[in-house]
C-alpha cells in the first residue's frame, strides 16, 4: 500500500537524490551554466522520447526511432541544399508516414510493434546507408546557419534548444491532456477492450500514435544533424536505450496507461544527471550503454504492471 | 470413497460454497446441476485441488487428505476433463496424453516414440478410439479430442494406487445426439475402472446418465436425488426456485411499452455458423428478455445488434434503415449502447476517473476540433452522480477503486448521457449484491419510462421473468418461444425450461 503510493513519486525523488548526489561530489555542477548546457545536450534526446512516450503509453513500443534519427540526419545533409528550410518538412513527414507504416502493420496487420517497428528501423537504417553512400557527411556551414542556426544558438544564457523542446514538450502535453486523441490513447493504454466497447475506432487513433512517435524522432535526428552540421548512418547510434530508459524511469510503464510526457521531462533529466556523473566517475564512453541497460532492466522491473500480464514470451 | 465434509469457500464479497456435503462411492456416477454462478464450478475447483477450501475437510477413504495444487489431487486419483478443451492442438495425440509425464519413456533426456505410441495405443482402447497416436490432435473432430481427454485422464490407473474419481464437466456440450449416446455408453463401461462426477446444464443428459443427483443453488447444494426419485421438475424447481417478490423486481412500475414505433427489426436474419432464422424487433419502452442456456445464441444476438458481428443474410432494418455495413462506431451513432458482461474489461477503463469514463463513447460531443471540453465533461459526471447516487467521492474518482455496483452505474449513465435509446444489457447485475442489484432493476424501469428499448439477458430466469415484457426463449440459436410477460400474468420457470432444454 504504502508503495503503491509512493511510486508515482519516485521519478521525481530519485532526480532530486541523484543531483544532489552528484553536486556533492563535485559542486561544479550545480552551477546554472553547467546545469543550462547540460539539458540543453539532452533535448534531440529528450525529444525522441517524447515521441517514444506515445508509443508506450498505449502500451507499445517504437525500436525505429533510432534508424530514423539516423536516417534524417543523412536526408538532412543531402536535401538541405536544395531544399533549404523545406528539407524540416520533407524530414518530419518522412518520419510521420514511416511511423504510420509501423502502425498499420500492428494495427491492421496484427504485426507486435516491438517487431514491426524494428522492421521499420531496419528499412530506415539501409535508406541511410544506401543515401549516404555509408559515409559521413557534412552541411555547408553556411547554409546551415542561414535556415537552421536559430536552432543551436544562445539566448541570453539559455541554448536555444531548450526553447525548442519546451515549445514540443507543451505541444505534446496539450495532445496527451486536452484532445479526444490523448484521451483515447490513455483509456487504449488502460483497457482498450472497454475503449473497444465503447464504439471508437482504436486502430486509427493507435496508427496515430506511431506517427507521432515517428515524426518526433525525425524531429530529434534534423536537430542532432544541426548540431554536428552533418549526417551518418550511424551517427545517432546509442540514442536508442538512453530514450527507453528516459521513459520508463520517468514512470511511463510498458505496460501503458499511466504517465506520459511530463513524466518523460523527469526521466530525461534523470538519464542527463547520470550521463553527467558517468563523467566524474571516470566511466568510459564505451561502457555507458552497459550501465543503461541496467537500468533499463531495474526501470523495466521497477515500473511494469505485471496484473496486466498474462503471459510473457 | 471420496467424500467433501462441510466445505466452505470464501472469496472476496462473495460466499461461494456454504458447508457442502458431498459424497461419491466407488463405480458411482454423480451429477451435479445448478443455475450459473450457484456454485458448481467452485465445488468442482476444489474437488480437482484447484482451490483449497476455507473450511471442512476433504476425505478419501475415510482419511483427510489436503490438496495444494491439481498435480497433488492427480496423484490420489482424481483428474478433470476440461469444458474448454486442454488438448494442445499442434501437439500429436500421444505427447498430449502423456504431457508432463514423458519421463517414463526417456532415457538420457531422449524420449522412445515407439513405447509412448505402444502406452498411448492402449490408453485409446480403454475409450474405444482407433486412431494413430502419432496423428496431430487438431486433425481431430471435437468427439474424438473428448475422448482423448478422456484417455488422458485414465492413463491416472496406472499411475496412481486406489480409486479414481473423474470430473467430466460440460462434456456434451459440442457432441451431436450420436456422439453424446456413444459417450455415455462409454462412460457407464468405464465404471468399472472409475467414479464419474457429471456436470452439464442440460437436465435430460443428467437424468439419464447419474446414478444420485446434486442440486445446488446459491453455493449450497439443496437436494441430493437418486435417479429412481428423479423427476425434472422437481429439479429444476429446486434449482432455481427461491422466494419471487414482485417488489423485488420492480413490476408494479411495468408500463406497457409503445407499439407504434420499432427500434430494432430483424426479419430472417441468419448469423454465421447458425442455420435458423430470426426474426426479432424491438419497441420504445420494451425489455425484451433472451433466455436461454450458455451457447444459445443469447451473446450472438447481442453482438449483432451492437455491430460486432454480420449477418449472413436477411434484413436488419434500425429505426426505419436498413443496415448493411456492421461496426460498433455504427451502431453507437445510431444510438445502441451495451452494457458487457465483462465489467471490469469492457465496461469501464481502470485506471480514468469518472468523468473519463462517462464521455469515452461520445468524445466527439463534448469537444470542438479534436479539443476536449474538461469542463462540460465534469459537469456531466456530477449531474449523473448525482442522479444515480453514484458513490465516488468525487469526479475525479478512479473507476477501478469503485464497487461493481458503482461501475455498473457509470457504464450506464455512459450510454443514457449520450442519448442511447437501444440499451443491450449483457448480465448487468451479475457479481453485484442484492441493494445494487434493486439499483439496477430501477434503472432499467427508468429508462423504459423514457422510452429505451432495452435488450436483455438476465443473470437468473427469475431476474428475466420480471423485468421483461417479452421474452424470447433460445435453444441452439433458434427462436423456441415467445412469452408476453404483462404484470400478473407472467409465464412460470417451468414454462421457460420446458422450452430451454
Amino acid at each position: 500500500m504504502t508503495m503503491q503510493r509512493i511510486k508515482p513519486h519516485l521519478p521525481w525523488i530519485t532526480l532530486l537524490v541523484l543531483t544532489a548526489v552528484v553536486g556533492v561530489v563535485d559542486p561544479n555542477f550545480l552551477r546554472p551554466a553547467n546545469l543550462l548546457s547540460l539539458a540543453g545536450d539532452i533535448v534531440p534526446l529528450f525529444i525522441m522520447a517524447l515521441g517514444l512516450t506515445f508509443a508506450i503509453y498505449i502500451g507499445g513500443i517504437d525500436l525505429s526511432v533510432q534508424s530514423m534519427a539516423n536516417m534524417i540526419t543523412v536526408i538532412a545533409s543531402i536535401y538541405l541544399a536544395s531544399l533549404g528550410a523545406w528539407v524540416a518538412v520533407l524530414c518530419i513527414a518522412a518520419g510521420f508516414g514511416l511511423g504510420m507504416l509501423s502502425g498499420f502493420l500492428t494495427t491492421r496487420l496484427f504485426v507486435p510493434s516491438f517487431i514491426s517497428t524494428l522492421a521499420v528501423g531496419g528499412i530506415c537504417f539501409s535508406v541511410a546507408q544506401w543515401l549516404s553512400g555509408n559515409r559521413a557527411l557534412n552541411m555547408d556551414a553556411e547554409q546551415r546557419n542561414a535556415t537552421f542556426g536559430w536552432m543551436i544558438g544562445h539566448t541570453g544564457i539559455i541554448p536555444n534548444e531548450l526553447f525548442l523542446g519546451a515549445a514540443l514538450l507543451a505541444i505534446c502535453l496539450f495532445i496527451e491532456r486536452r484532445t479526444i486523441l490523448g484521451r483515447v490513447l490513455k483509456a487504449v493504454g488502460a483497457g482498450e477492450p472497454a475503449a473497444k466497447a465503447s464504439g471508437i475506432n482504436v486502430g486509427r487513433y493507435k496508427m496515430l500514435a506511431f506517427a507521432i512517435s515517428g515524426a518526433l524522432a525525425a524531429m530529434a535526428g534534423l536537430l542532432f544533424s544541426v548540431k554536428l552540421s552533418g549526417g551518418a548512418p550511424t551517427i545517432a547510434n546509442g540514442f536508442l536505450l538512453p530514450s527507453i530508459v528516459a521513459v520508463l524511469i520517468g514512470g511511463t510503464p510498458l505496460t501503458g496507461g499511466v504517465g506520459g510526457v511530463l513524466n518523460t521531462l523527469i526521466g530525461t533529466l534523470i538519464v542527463a544527471v547520470i550521463r553527467a556523473s558517468m563523467l566524474y566517475l571516470g566511466i568510459e564512453a564505451t561502457q555507458q550503454q552497459m550501465l543503461f541497460g541496467l537500468v533499463l532492466i531495474a526501470a523495466i522491473a521497477l515500473t511494469i504492471d505485471r496484473s496486466k500480464l498474462r503471459t510473457v514470451k | 470413497m471420496y467424500q467433501l465434509s462441510s466445505v466452505d469457500k470464501k472469496f472476496p464479497g462473495v460466499h461461494a460454497l456454504k458447508s457442502i456435503d458431498f459424497h461419491i462411492k466407488r463405480g458411482e456416477i454423480v451429477g451435479l446441476v445448478g443455475e450459473n454462478g450457484a456454485g458448481k464450478s467452485t465445488l468442482m475447483k476444489v474437488i480437482y485441488g484447484a482451490y483449497q477450501p476455507d473450511g471442512g475437510q476433504i476425505l478419501i477413504d475415510g482419511k483427510p487428505v489436503h490438496f495444494a495444487n491439481p498435480r497433488q489431487a492427480m496423484k490420489r486419483g482424481i483428474g478433470m476433463v476440461f469444458q474448454e478443451q486442454s488438448l494442445i492442438p499442434n501437439l500429436t495425440v500421444m505427447e498430449n496424453i502423456f504431457l508432463g509425464y514423458e519421463a517414463q519413456f526417456t532415457r538420457l533426456g531422449v524420449v522412445n516414440w515407439k513405447a509412448m505410441a505402444a502406452a498411448a495405443k492402449k490408453q485409446l482402447a480403454k475409450v474405444k478410439l482407433d486412431i494413430d497416436p502419432a496423428t496431430v490432435t487438431s486433425v481431430l473432430s471435437f468427439a474424438q479430442r473428448q475422448l482423448v481427454e478422456l484417455a488422458k485422464v485414465l492413463t491416472l490407473e496406472e499411475r496412481v494406487e486406489g480409486d479414481l474419481v473423474i470430473l467430466l464437466d460440460e462434456p456434451t456440450s459440442v457432441l451431436s445426439g450420436e456422439e453424446v449416446k456413444l459417450l455415455f455408453k462409454l462412460v457407464r463401461e468405464l465404471t468399472s475402472r472409475a467414479s464419474f462426477i457429471f456436470v452439464s446444464h442440460r437436465m435430460d443428459e443428467v437424468m439419464e446418465l447419474s446414478d444420485r443427483i446434486y442440486v445446488m443453488k446459491d453455493g449450497q447444494v439443496m437436494d441430493v436425488v437418486a435417479k429412481v426419485d428423479a423427476d425434472a421438475s422437481a429439479i429444476q424447481h429446486k434449482m432455481v426456485g427461491r422466494h419471487v417478490d414482485r417488489e423485488y423486481y420492480r413490476e408494479q412500475r411495468q408500463k406497457p411499452y409503445d407499439t407504434s414505433r420499432t427500434l430494432f427489426d430483424m426479419r430472417d436474419v441468419v448469423l454465421p455458423g447458425r442455420p435458423h432464422k430470426l426474426n426479432l424487433a424491438l419497441h420504445p419502452g420494451e425489455v425484451l428478455c433472451l433466455v436461454g442456456t450458455e451457447g444459445s445464441g443469447r451473446e450472438a444476438i447481442l453482438r449483432t445488434i451492437y455491430g460486432m458481428l454480420a449477418p449472413v443474410s436477411g434484413r436488419f432494418e434500425m429505426k426505419g434503415q436498413e443496415l448493411r455495413r456492421f461496426n460498433p462506431r455504427r451502431s453507437v451513432a445510431m444510438g445502441v449502447g451495451y452494457v458487457p458482461r465483462e465489467r471490469k474489461i469492457e465496461g469501464i477503463v481502470a485506471g480514468m476517473n469518472v468523468y473519463e469514463n462517462m464521455t469515452l463513447s461520445q468524445l466527439g460531443r463534448y469537444s470542438r476540433a479534436g479539443v476536449i471540453d474538461v469542463g462540460r465533461e465534469k459537469a456531466l459526471a456530477r449531474d449523473w452522480i448525482r442522479k444515480l447516487s453514484i458513490k465516488a467521492h468525487s469526479e475525479f474518482a478512479d473507476c477501478g477503486n469503485l464497487s461493481g455496483g458503482n461501475q455498473q452505474k457509470v457504464v450506464l449513465s455512459k450510454w443514457r448521457s449520450g442519448g442511447s435509446d437501444i440499451m443491450l444489457l449483457d448480465h448487468p447485475t451479475r457479481g453485484l449484491d442484492i441493494g445494487a442489484k434493486e439499483d439496477v432493476y430501477d434503472m432499467i424501469r427508468d429508462m423504459s419510462d423514457d422510452g429505451v428499448g432495452i435488450v436483455l439477458v438476465a443473470d437468473t430466469l427469475e431476474e428475466a421473468i420480471g423485468l421483461s415484457h417479452t421474452i424470447v426463449v433460445l435453444k441452439d440459436g433458434e427462436i423456441r418461444q415467445r412469452f408476453e410477460c404483462r404484470p400478473g400474468a407472467k409465464p412460470s420457470l417451468y414454462d421457460l425450461l420446458h422450452h430451454m432444454i
